[in-house]
């Protein structure tokens, strides 16, 4: 490609979500001088933290061809089980592994009722919503648990260099989802399932434990975004996590993954968290009152993917 | 008059011609069959004739009236109705609202749907519950169903594509017996087939296309199969032979069953083309997948394969007939393609070797001179025969003792076809076994060492060179049998 002839679609395709990202910014900063600052980027930063772990997990799932419908529940139980047993004087350190243990478990669970029983995704996963709400409500009664230990205070609200912990946890598991899909032959596994599962199983790749892979992943996710929902409300409520699977799938679809699975990355995720966070974010700072923000939010997912829709029809 | 005259109907596609000055005619009341080689224009043809395509030029009347389809509807509307091979029925709906699919009233009122649907069914005696699901069907009824479905829409021409493809030798003959009935009530049908015993059983003229052209048509009580192959052959000219081989030490035996296809066993030799032919249905298409552990049993040396993971352990990969189904992921790169089969190897701790990596696929780029020799090209970007070398390079990156060829050209023009049989041939001379199941037999005869010839799922002839190209699609074919 000369510099002279800039071919516009492949830039657009390639950056256009960062270019949408950046316009935001630009137009929120005109709008509010208390956009802009430090602090407030912090803000934002930390504010999306929880959902873009969530969502790394699911962008490995959607990519891989499947769907995660669970991982608010997941979250509320391995959130109130790790809090229980530190509580119940396991060592803090040891209830948040446990926890996470569970989390990769139960999502080991998902996966294999996906992979081996071949039920779709959808309906695995909408099982595993209720599931482990109830599991969730079941074992609290229905009360929040706190008095936790002070772990669970760092992993909320403790400070590294200088930037909370959550984004250090945010930012540590989206290098660790991207290392695992863009240099592992496992990563690779996953697209080639995704976008042609036939094939797939022809080259023989062992596609039924890589799809269970990527479910339990997704538990992992879910259950690490968990410890630092714990800790940033410092309990544990068996209530937490209600529709956080949809704010993590708009994440990853406004963040150019295809829900047909086989393409997409942790990298775009990150941007369509950040852009619904900074909608979120800029709508508070204008007093935009919160019944209108939804309306907002859902127009933005929308015209997010319109754009991608229409970009890809003019690939092909 | 004849009922429909087809007169000098062309056809291109891109540079291809497919059909070539055709005059068609076809007569009320008559049965006449359509052969000829894949390829030789037969469905294409056919689709003018039901107005799925346009011709490029030519003329059709319809009892002696110009006639022009500009698509499906009208040509039904004139009474010409394509009865598919790929059942075209919707199984999770009732016998009688596929009867009459499309043409339902707009509020359907059921009890006088299932009372027109009986009229139909009885002309081809089809003993059915009209409000039954099709899913419960079987396929031979299936099939009657859809010859039912097109004389409710009143057709008076029918084209059957290879009916009995699918059907045993029971359902066949039950197919038979109606095609006669409906014959006696008037209908004109045009019978595809690849199989001359059932031409010679039931149709009252043949007409043979060889390579876009009519070549000849005969009443079929005045010719023989022998006359019929000579038409479908016509001097055949030989595009790609290769060299003689010497012989292998045994590479190891295969064996296989399964569903269609009875219990057989083959042995391959390293450097050893075995070419596998046969019509659909005969279980030559069946064979391979069996072997690469992806239906019935199959064992390779003693071994057992129960999956494609197992078959490519054994050192045995198939490249598939359908490579944008089967064999690519178009989304990902010409490089990534490559290493799919080869993951395994090309990891070290679960992280992919870059290096190996991008040396492993310039390295196949080119051995199989794949163009553009681009690694990071998308692998939907390619033409259809560099698509199949980036399938055939992903194989062969795993190093295989045997290689399973499915269909290998399907889709590939002239000039990548020859370059993929120099690599096919380049393969026996490093060793490899092969084994080539496919529908082109000048390509089975250019390459192959011997020939299986299968017919109703089992092995019924072996053929050894020096082949005769007219002798070989008359054992296809079944001609051989019937001399």
């Amino acid at each position: 490609m000369s510099l002279a002839r800039v071919n516009w679609r492949e830039v657009f395709a390639r950056f256009g979500l960062l270019m949408a990202l950046v316009a935001l910014v630009v137009i929120l900063s005109l709008l509010s001088d208390r956009f802009l600052t430090p602090s407030n980027v912090v803000n934002v930063l930390r504010q999306i933290s929880i959902n873009a772990i969530i969502a790394c997990g699911m962008t490995v799932v959607i990519i891989g061809r499947g769907i995660d419908l669970s991982v608010g529940s997941l979250l509320a139980l391995t959130g109130v089980v790790g809090a229980g047993l530190a509580v119940g004087g396991l060592p803090a350190g040891l209830a948040v592994l446990v926890a996470m243990a569970l989390g990769t478990a139960l999502g080991t669970f998902n996966g294999l009722f996906v992979a081996y029983a071949g039920i779709a995704p959808f309906i695995v996963t909408l099982a595993g919503l209720t599931i482990f709400r109830g599991a969730a409500l079941a074992y609290t009664d229905g009360r929040p648990i706190s008095g936790l230990p002070p772990l669970f205070m760092t992993l909320g609200y403790g400070t590294f260099l200088g930037l909370p912990v959550p984004i250090w946890i945010m930012l540590a598991f989206l290098l660790v989802t991207h290392v695992i899909l863009r240099f592992t032959a496992l990563g690779r596994a996953i697209y080639a399932i995704g976008g042609n599962e036939e094939a797939a199983r022809l080259s023989g790749i062992p596609v039924r434990r890589v799809q269970v892979f990527t479910f339990a992943f997704s538990g992992l996710a879910a259950a690490l975004a968990a410890m630092v929902l714990t800790g940033r409300l410092n309990s544990a409520q068996p209530s937490a996590g209600v529709m956080f699977e949809l704010d993590a799938i708009a994440a990853v679809v406004v963040g150019g993954t295809s829900l047909f699975g086989g393409r997409g990355g942790v990298f775009g995720t990150l941007v369509g968290a950040l852009i619904i966070g900074v909608i979120n974010n800029g709508m508070n700072l204008l007093n935009v009152p919160s019944f209108y923000q939804q309306i907002v939010k859902g127009g933005v997912i929308l015209a997010a993917l319109l754009i991608e829709r229409l970009v890809a029809t003019r690939r092909t | 008059m004849s009922l429909l005259q087809m007169t000098g109907v062309d056809k291109r596609f891109g540079q291809v011609a497919a059909l070539t000055g055709v005059d068609f005619t076809l007569e009320a009341g008559e049965v006449h069959a359509l052969v000829g080689e894949n390829g030789a224009g037969k469905s294409t043809l056919m689709k003018i004739l039901a107005g799925v395509q346009p011709p490029d030029a030519g003329s059709m009347t319809l009892a002696g009236r110009p006639v022009r389809f500009h698509g499906v509807d009208e040509a039904q509307a004139h009474g010409v109705v394509m009865v598919y091979q790929e059942l075209a029925l919707v199984p999770s709906l009732s016998v009688a609202e596929n009867l009459f699919l499309g043409r339902l009233p707009r509020v359907v009122g059921y009890r006088d749907l299932y009372a027109r649907a009986r009229g139909p069914l009885a002309q081809v005696e089809l003993d059915l519950d009209p409000a039954g699901e099709v899913a419960s069907l079987g396929i031979g009824e299936r099939q009657l169903l859809e010859i039912a479905r097109a004389l409710a829409r009143e057709g008076r021409i029918l084209v059957l594509d290879e009916p009995t493809a699918a059907l045993s030798a029971s359902e066949s003959e039950r197919l038979f017996a109606i095609i006669e009935k409906v014959k006696a009530s008037g209908v004109a049908m045009v019978y595809i087939s690849h199989r001359l015993e059932e031409v010679f059983r039931i149709a009252d003229r043949v007409t043979v296309l060889r390579d876009g052209r009519l070549v000849g048509t005969r009443v079929v009580a005045d010719t023989t199969a022998d006359e019929i192959v000579q038409l479908m052959v016509g001097k055949a000219v030989r595009r790609y032979q290769r060299a003689p081989r010497t012989k292998g030490e045994a590479l190891g035996t295969f064996e296989a069953a399964g569903p269609g296809l009875e219990p057989l066993s083959i042995t391959l030799e390293a450097g050893e083309i075995v070419g596998l032919a046969g019509v659909i249905g005969s279980g030559r298409e069946r064979i391979l997948p069996t072997l690469f552990g992806l239906a019935g049993t199959a064992s390779w040396a003693g071994d057992p394969v129960r999956s494609p993971r197992d078959a490519i352990r054994e050192g045995i990969v198939l490249v598939p007939s359908d490579r944008k189904q089967q064999g690519l992921v178009m989304e990902l790169t010409v490089q990534e393609n490559v290493s799919l089969a080869t993951l395994s190897r090309l990891q070290r701790f679960g992280f992919m070797d870059a290096r190996r990596e991008r040396e492993q696929t310039r390295t196949w780029i080119e051995r199989l001179s794949l163009r553009p020799p681009e690694p990071r090209k998308p692998a939907r970007e390619l033409s259809g025969g560099n698509q199949q070398k980036v399938v055939v390079a992903k194989s062969l990156a795993t190093e295989p003792t045997v290689l399973l060829l499915d269909e290998p050209t399907r889709g590939v023009d002239v000039g990548a076809r020859t370059e993929l049989y120099d690599v096919i041939d380049g393969l026996s001379r490093r060793g490899l076994g092969l084994l080539l199941s496919s529908s082109d037999t000048e390509e089975l005869i250019g390459l192959s060492d011997r020939i299986l010839v299968f017919r109703g799922g089992r092995v019924a002839t072996e053929l050894r060179p020096p082949f005769d190209y007219e002798e070989v699609v008359a054992h296809v074919t079944g001609a051989r049998q019937l001399a």
